[in-house]
This record gives structure tokens, C-alpha cells and sequence, in this order.
């Protein structure tokens, strides 16, 4: 169970890492070599207008001396304003929130879909370890899960779109959108090849720690115990094992959902996919610090959160764990 | 049995590829940025692999790009492993006041989100092999230092420990003698297992541009193949011979971490026959 003046702290040290996450990525963001004007502005045109170069500097505040700048940017991000992006004018949350959405089509699905069948696949395969069919699918599992994501998704791209012309080779819609509007099939139809590679992926993930956990579990006491009393192995499988088993899968699950957040840049770079991954590499190019500070702010409370909520939801499911229970 | 056998397989591979890198200049026909021909021949010809939209060989630049593959790959991974367990037993065995200060530190650090922050870190550092190695090392080491912290700590209380302190064996002798061996097990597992992490992480950066586009690695090959369209085009030769590379030797690095993992963990492997 949870000790009420530790999770005070927990929450304490999770504030403190967000600031110390945000005061970073500010600091390393404004001393980067380069700039907006040298990085992508002079590369378009090689004559800029000194006094459109001044008015640029001091529309986004970049005249100040940079900790008065740190100073605005913590009070504006305190009071929920996360900036204007310097390559779109526009203001950044609600930027990161359509390119958010685009990330969430293909990775909500393929999170989802991976975690539930490398779940179920990983308890068959421990609670079977040793057989043939389990070895079988552990190597398949970890030859699977040994290649990079990026080459599966470049292979998949050259076998299912180019060779057997199944899929588009990239994007999210056909260029019909234009005449016909967004058809959500047809975003489907986009979305089929980039989701079922990260599904599987992300259950040879799973599956991998889901039986280990299950190997774990059933060389514990109590399952000897249920079997010696007589329990059908049935009841030993759902009644004992697998609860146990499945703890673990708690912590994992928690943080890949908030890893969604992220976006995958390789998948989305190999599919020209729109999405969060894609608009962190574009703004890193030109040097869009907003944007990049928007985007960074976001992760960083996602996996900030992801944590603390792992823990609570560790110790609530096995009293065993005491939240903090050595100190 | 197959435990073994597939180490010494996944070991001989590995050797394959340190050699192959070590000898580069002795295989390499060409140097990996020198312009040797007509762009985008076809396998043949003195080129083994064809050559590229610029007219290097390929063959070369795979043979080149094995040395910085595996600096960045082997190199995080040693840097990583050694200031985790140095910084981990040390923690863990003397324990006090800067234990727990370090502790409080590794606890604000834990969950900044390491791949953001390695993306900003690697353009911010003029983005070469080696401020890329240490800044993935160095990241990594802080979930390093927690793994072998705990069981530092409780191998500086077993009673073979105590032992040797009571008949006044000194600090660097208890740790180097009685505590690193026994983490041994931990350590090599881990560093087997980051290694084939920080060459994939590696290869993906340098696959999506954002390091030195200069420097010639397995990762920067397939970005310029695949940016070039060597797929639609046809030219498997341009890049596959990359994307092989890579997948082999991070499958020999997994297949040798699960097993390591199997010969050190006997629970895991206790079914496996």
C-alpha cells in the first residue's frame, strides 16, 4: 500500500525532474549553434533585410538577455501559453495536437493490438516453456525483436507496396482528398501496413517479459502448493498463475501507453506518416525552438507521469509492494 | 546445449565483424568518400556492390562504415557499463551520506525522457561518432547505475564480505576480489545487451539525419539509399548490403544477451532442453 508522506515526496521529485527536464531543454534549445535565420531562413533566400532579421529577434523575445527569456518562458508555460512556432506563426499546442492526432491513428491501434497479443501469446508460451510450439515462437520472437524497426518498415514498404502493390508506399491519403475530401477508409487503407508492423513489434516486445514473468511464476511455491492440493490446472493457470504473471505487464504497458505521446519517428519518417515523429525531426532541422519546446514539455510530462502512475498502480495491484517500502 | 552453441555462434560472428573492421583498409578497395567511377553502376566491374548516386563504392563504404558502427555501438555500451558498475558498486558499498544524495539525484533524473533529450543533446553537440557514443553512454548509465546499485549493496552485507572485513582486508581488495566478481554476471549481460541497443539507436539516428551527414555509417548509407530511391528503382545492391550488416550483427549481439542471460539466470532457461 502506499504511504501517503512518500507519495507527497514522489510527487515532490516528479515536479522537480519536469523542472529540471524543461530548464534543460530550454538552456540546450537557445545555446544551440545555429538559429531559425541561419539555419533555414538565409537557405531560401541569401539576402535578408536587416531590419526584418531585428523584427523577427524581438517578436519572439530573442533580444533579451536569455535568462529574462527563461524567465518569461517558465511564467508563459506556468499560465498554460506554450509559444508561437517561428516556421507557421501559429500558436503550438493546438499545432502539436493535429500532428498528435495524425501519430494517434496509426499508434493507439498497433499499441493496443501489440500489448494484447504479445500478452496472450507470451502467458501461452511460459505456461507451455519447454515444448516444442514455445521454443519455436521464443526464437521467432527474438530474431523478430533483434532487427531494427527502421529495416522492417523499409522492407515492408519495398515487399507489400512496391513488389505486390497490396499498399500505398507512403503517406496518409490518396491524392483524391483533393476532390473527394478525407475518406476514412482510404486513410485506412494507408494506415494497415505502418500499424500492423508496429503491432507486432511492440508484442515481440511484450512477449518476450510476459514470459519470463510466467517462467518466474510458476517456479514459485504456491503454485507447487495449488497443484499438490489438487487444483485442475485450469484453476492453477487462471486462478494463480496468470494473475501473478501479469504483474509486471502493469509497469510495461503504463509506459508504453504513455510512449504514444512520442510518436515513432522511424516508421513515421519510412511512411511519410504526418505525425508527432516527423514534426519534431522538421523543427530540429530549422531550429523552431517553440515548437521543440512544446513538444519536449509534452514528453517529459508524459513519461513524468507514466512513472509516478506505474508505481501506484504497482503497489495497489501486489500489496506486497509497499510504495517506498525500504526508506 | 543449444544455449552454447549459439554463443560461440553469435561470438564468432561478432569476431567476423570486429575484423572485418580492423582490417578495413586492407579490404577496402577504395576509401569510403573517394569518387571511383560512373554514379549508380550495377554490381560488377571492380565494384563489388555497384556504387552509389555519386559514384563511390559501395563495398568500400560498408567496409568503412563497419569501424564507425561499432565505435558508436560497442563504444556507448563500454562507457555506459563501466560508470554504471563503477559508480553503482562504489554507491552500494560505502553507502552514507553520498549514497543518498546521488540517489536523490538519480531519482530527479530517472524520468527524463532519454530519447528526446539524446535527439536535442545530439544536435546540439556538433553531431560527430564520438560525442554521439558518449552522450548515448553516458545517458544510459544513469538507469545503469540503480541495476547494479541494489546488488552491490547486497553483497557488501553477505557474510563472506564481513568476513574479509573482519580479518582487515582493505575496501579495494573486498570490492575488486569479493563484490566485482559476483557482479560479473549482471554486468556482462547488460553490457551485451546495450550494445546491440545503442547500435540500433545509433544506426536509427544517423537514419533519420540527424547526425553528421558526412560521416559514412551503415545508418547514413541506408538514409541516402533509401532517400535516393534505390527501392523504386530497382537497386537492391545499394541497399541491402547496409541493412544486412546491421541486421546481422544485432542479431548475433541478441541471440549472445539471451543466452548469457539463459547461462546466468538458470530460471529462465530451467525448461529450455
Amino acid at each position: 500500500m502506499i504511504d501517503g508522506q512518500y507519495l507527497l515526496r514522489r510527487i515532490g521529485y516528479s515536479g522537480a525532474a519536469f523542472f529540471v527536464c524543461v530548464t534543460i531543454t530550454f538552456f540546450i534549445l537557445h545555446l544551440m549553434p545555429g538559429d531559425y535565420i541561419t539555419n533555414y531562413l538565409l537557405s531560401l533566400s541569401n539576402t535578408l533585410p536587416k531590419e526584418a532579421v531585428e523584427q523577427f529577434y524581438q517578436q519572439y523575445g530573442l533580444d533579451r538577455p536569455l535568462p529574462e527569456q527563461y524567465m518569461i518562458y517558465i511564467l508563459n508555460i506556468l499560465q498554460g501559453n506554450w509559444g508561437y512556432s517561428y516556421q507557421y506563426g501559429l500558436p503550438v499546442f493546438p499545432m502539436i495536437m493535429e500532428k498528435l492526432s495524425w501519430s494517434l491513428v496509426i499508434l493507439l491501434p498497433a499499441t493496443v493490438t501489440g500489448i494484447l497479443i504479445g500478452t496472450v501469446l507470451g502467458a501461452w508460451s511460459g505456461w507451455k516453456s519447454g515444448g516444442k510450439k514455445d521454443l519455436a515462437l521464443f526464437n521467432i520472437m527474438i530474431v523478430f525483436r533483434a532487427i531494427p524497426e527502421f529495416w522492417w518498415a523499409i522492407m515492408a514498404v519495398w515487399i507489400f507496396a512496391f513488389y505486390l502493390q497490396w499498399f500505398p508506399l507512403g503517406g496518409f491519403t490518396s491524392i483524391s482528398v483533393l476532390t473527394s475530401g478525407m475518406d476514412p477508409w482510404d486513410v485506412l487503407y494507408h494506415a494497415i501496413l505502418p500499424i500492423g508492423l508496429m503491432a507486432s513489434f511492440i508484442a515481440a516486445g511484450n512477449y518476450y517479459v510476459m514470459r519470463n514473468s510466467m517462467i518466474a511464476v510458476i517456479g514459485e511455491d504456491y503454485i507447487t502448493t495449488a497443484r499438490a492440493k489438487g487444483l485442475d490446472e485450469r484453476a492453477v493457470l487462471w486462478r494463480h498463475a496468470l494473475k501473478n504473471a501479469l504483474l509486471p505487464m502493469a509497469t510495461m504497458t503504463t509506459f508504453q501507453i504513455a510512449g504514444i505521446i512520442m510518436g515513432n519517428v522511424f516508421i513515421e519518417t519510412v511512411f511519410s506518416w504526418p505525425g508527432i515523429g516527423l514534426l519534431t525531426t522538421e523543427a530540429l532541422s530549422i531550429r523552431d525552438l517553440p515548437l521543440l519546446e512544446g513538444i519536449f514539455l509534452l514528453d517529459a510530462l508524459m513519461t513524468i507521469g507514466a512513472m509516478l502512475t506505474a508505481d501506484i498502480l504497482a503497489s495497489y495491484l501486489d500489496p506486497r509492494i509497499r510504495m517506498g517500502g525500504h526508506d | 546445449m543449444t544455449r552454447n552453441i549459439l554463443l560461440l555462434l553469435s561470438v564468432a560472428i561478432l569476431c567476423m565483424y570486429f575484423a572485418i573492421a580492423a582490417c578495413a583498409p586492407f579490404i577496402a578497395p577504395y576509401t569510403a568518400s573517394e569518387i571511383t567511377g560512373a554514379p549508380l553502376q550495377p554490381p560488377g566491374n571492380g565494384h563489388l556492390f555497384g556504387t552509389n548516386q555519386v559514384g563511390q563504392d559501395i563495398f568500400s563504404q560498408l567496409v568503412y562504415g563497419a569501424q564507425i558502427t561499432l565505435v558508436f555501438g560497442f563504444g556507448s555500451a563500454l562507457l555506459s557499463v563501466a560508470i554504471s558498475t563503477w559508480a553503482g558498486t562504489v554507491l552500494g558499498y560505502y553507502g552514507g551520506r553520498v549514497d543518498e544524495v546521488v540517489c536523490r539525484i538519480l531519482d530527479v533524473m530517472m524520468p527524463i525522457p532519454t530519447f528526446p533529450l539524446l535527439i536535442v543533446l545530439t544536435a546540439f553537440f556538433n553531431p560527430g561518432v564520438i560525442q554521439v557514443s558518449i552522450l548515448m553512454g553516458v545517458l544510459g548509465s544513469i538507469h545503469g547505475i540503480r541495476l547494479i546499485r541494489a546488488p552491490a549493496l547486497s553483497l557488501s552485507q553477505t557474510p563472506f564480505v564481513e568476513g574479509a572485513k573482519s580479518i582487515g582486508a582493505s575496501d579495494f581488495h573486498i570490492i575488486s576480489r569479493h563484490i566485482l566478481p559476483n557482479l560479473m554476471p549482471i554486468v556482462t549481460t547488460k553490457f551485451v545487451s546495450s550494445s546491440q541497443h545503442y547500435l540500433v539507436m545509433g544506426v536509427g539516428l544517423s537514419f533519420i539525419g540527424l547526425w553528421d551527414t558526412m560521416t559514412v555509417d551503415w545508418g547514413s548509407m541506408i538514409q541516402n539509399a533509401y532517400a535516393y530511391g534505390a527501392l523504386s528503382l530497382g537497386l537492391w545492391w545499394w541497399i541491402l548490403p547496409p541493412g544486412i550488416a546491421v541486421v546481422g550483427i544485432s542479431l548475433a549481439l541478441a541471440l549472445a544477451g539471451y543466452s548469457l542471460e539463459e547461462i546466468f539466470n538458470p530460471r529462465v532457461g530451467v525448461n529450455r532442453i
